[in-house]
This record gives C-alpha cells, sequence and structure tokens, in this order.
C-alpha cells in the first residue's frame, strides 16, 4: 500500500483509513495471544506489558508493510520477538549441545517411577506436577529453545510459521523444539523428584 | 540374530513428537498407529505426552490485565 499524499483524492484517503481501522481492529483482537507468549518471554508482567505495547505501537506505525490476506499473527509474532531480542534479553552462554540422554518417554518414567505403580492412569500422572515449577522451567530453557517452544506449543504455530517468524531454517526449529521439549521434560523430573524427596 | 536389536517402541517413542505434532508422512503415521494398537506401554506414554502439552499451557497461561486492553486501543491512530 502507498502512502497518501497530499494530492490524494478523498476517496483515497478514505480508503485508506478503512484500510487501517480494519488493521487496527485485526490486530487489537489477537493481543491476548501476544501477551501470553510475551509475558513467558519477560521476567514480569510489567515488562510483558511494556513489550506488547511496544509490539502495537510498531505495528500500528508500521501497518503499510503488511500485506493484505498474508498471515496477521505471525507478522505481529514477528515483530514481538525482533523487539524481545532489541531490548537487550540477557545475554546467555551458547546452548548446550551435549546430546541428551533423555529421550520423549523420560518425564513418564520417572513420574511413574515416584508413583511406585505402573498402573497408574497416565491422564493423573500429569497431576503430579506443579504450575509453578512449570513456569519456572520454560523460563529457564536456553532462549533460542525457548522461543521456538513458545511459538509451537503455546500460540499454535506451524513449525513453517515459526522459521519465518524467527528468521531460521525449519530444520533449525524442529531440532530446537525437540531438545526445547526435552529441556523442560528433564526440568519438571528433576523438581517432581526433588519434592518427592528423591535425588 | 545379527546381534541388531530392533525395538519398535524405541521407533514409536522417536515418532511421539513429529505424530502428535501432525507432521508425519501417511505411512509413517500408519506405523505408529499400529504398533500403539497393541502397545500398551507406548500408548500410556503417548496419551500422558497430550496431558501433558495440555498441562504445560494452561500451567503457563496468565490472563492480560484487562488495563493493558485499554492502553492498546489508546496506541490506534485517531480518526
Amino acid at each position: 500500500m502507498s502512502e497518501p499524499t497530499p494530492e490524494s483524492s478523498p476517496r483515497q484517503l478514505a480508503t485508506d483509513a478503512r484500510d487501517r481501522v480494519r488493521f487496527e481492529e485485526e490486530a487489537l483482537e489477537l493481543s491476548d495471544q501476544v501477551y501470553q507468549v510475551a509475558r513467558r518471554l519477560t521476567g514480569s508482567r510489567e515488562e510483558a506489558e511494556d513489550l506488547v505495547q511496544e509490539t502495537y505501537a510498531r505495528a500500528f506505525r508500521a501497518w503499510r508493510s503488511f500485506t493484505p490476506g498474508t498471515n496477521l499473527r505471525a507478522w505481529l509474532f514477528r515483530i514481538l520477538t525482533n523487539l524481545n531480542i532489541d531490548r537487550g534479553r540477557r545475554i546467555q552462554r551458547s546452548p548446550d549441545m551435549q546430546p541428551l540422554e533423555e529421550n520423549d518417554y523420560f518425564l513418564y518414567n520417572r513420574l511413574e517411577e515416584s508413583a511406585g505403580d505402573a498402573n497408574v492412569d497416565e491422564r493423573r500422572v500429569v497431576e503430579r506436577l506443579s504450575q509453578n515449577d512449570t513456569v519456572v522451567a520454560l523460563a529457564d530453557l536456553p532462549h533460542d529453545f525457548r522461543d521456538v517452544v513458545l511459538l509451537v506449543d503455546l500460540a499454535d504455530f506451524t513449525y513453517s510459521d515459526a522459521a519465518q517468524i524467527l528468521d531460521i531454517p525449519i530444520g533449525t526449529v524442529m531440532s530446537r523444539l525437540h531438545r526445547g521439549r526435552r529441556m523442560l521434560k528433564r526440568a519438571l523430573a528433576e523438581s517432581a523428584a526433588g519434592e518427592t524427596g528423591e535425588s | 540374530m545379527l546381534g541388531f536389536v530392533f525395538d519398535p517402541c524405541e521407533k514409536c517413542e522417536k515418532m511421539m513428537q513429529p505424530y502428535l505434532d501432525r507432521v508425519l508422512t501417511e505411512e509413517e503415521r500408519r506405523e505408529a498407529e499400529g504398533h500403539l494398537e497393541g502397545c500398551a506401554y507406548c500408548r500410556k506414554r503417548y496419551r500422558f505426552e497430550e496431558e501433558f502439552r495440555k498441562f504445560v499451557r494452561l500451567a503457563t497461561a496468565e490472563p492480560m490485565p484487562p488495563e493493558l486492553k485499554a492502553k492498546l486501543a489508546a496506541l490506534r491512530t485517531p480518526l
């Protein structure tokens, strides 16, 4: 969309205003989802609120660069994740790329073991996990892994959308996602074991 | 035997994430489902994984502060 000039006709100006209003309304409808991810990217509610406000301020300024008919949600999340990087999130050591011993059944196996009952109802096993431990374990994931887990598991983006949002190859999305999920499970298995007095 | 042990549960474990993410090929999906049908061990773990994903989503959800909605609306371009 081109910027209207002072010579634009009243009709062009009206169309422009209507498109902008629609864009802003559609973007605002997604604000709950943007907040959910922002809250998990940041350490506090206040920081999350600031990040969401910056995201919307930038989105509203840059609305002309959005192509109508493309994925507005992905476009907004791209602004969000870029701003999160810009705001100088904690510099961290490069992620540990040692192979993880734990596989995908690991958390269940540990929880079943600590229940001491192989016939336990698998739908009840999850109740052994604590909400707070989960929030902490997610926050503690190395950021590159956490970003992918948040976009796919919390915000329901496809691998391909997550790749576009983060500007990384799809193979990297998959490997970070699988590893991030395993790291999360390992942390939760450790905290669940700690709570039942095991080492 | 050639000393090579093929463990179908190990393979099923590897297919769990892509299965639940719905990115397996049709053939792989059928293979996973065929195994799951006859294997209570893997079936339990797949069901747990589904519950676990729901749990993580709920555990980490936090309602958006209502005043933030108003602040965002105030950022809109005045007409």
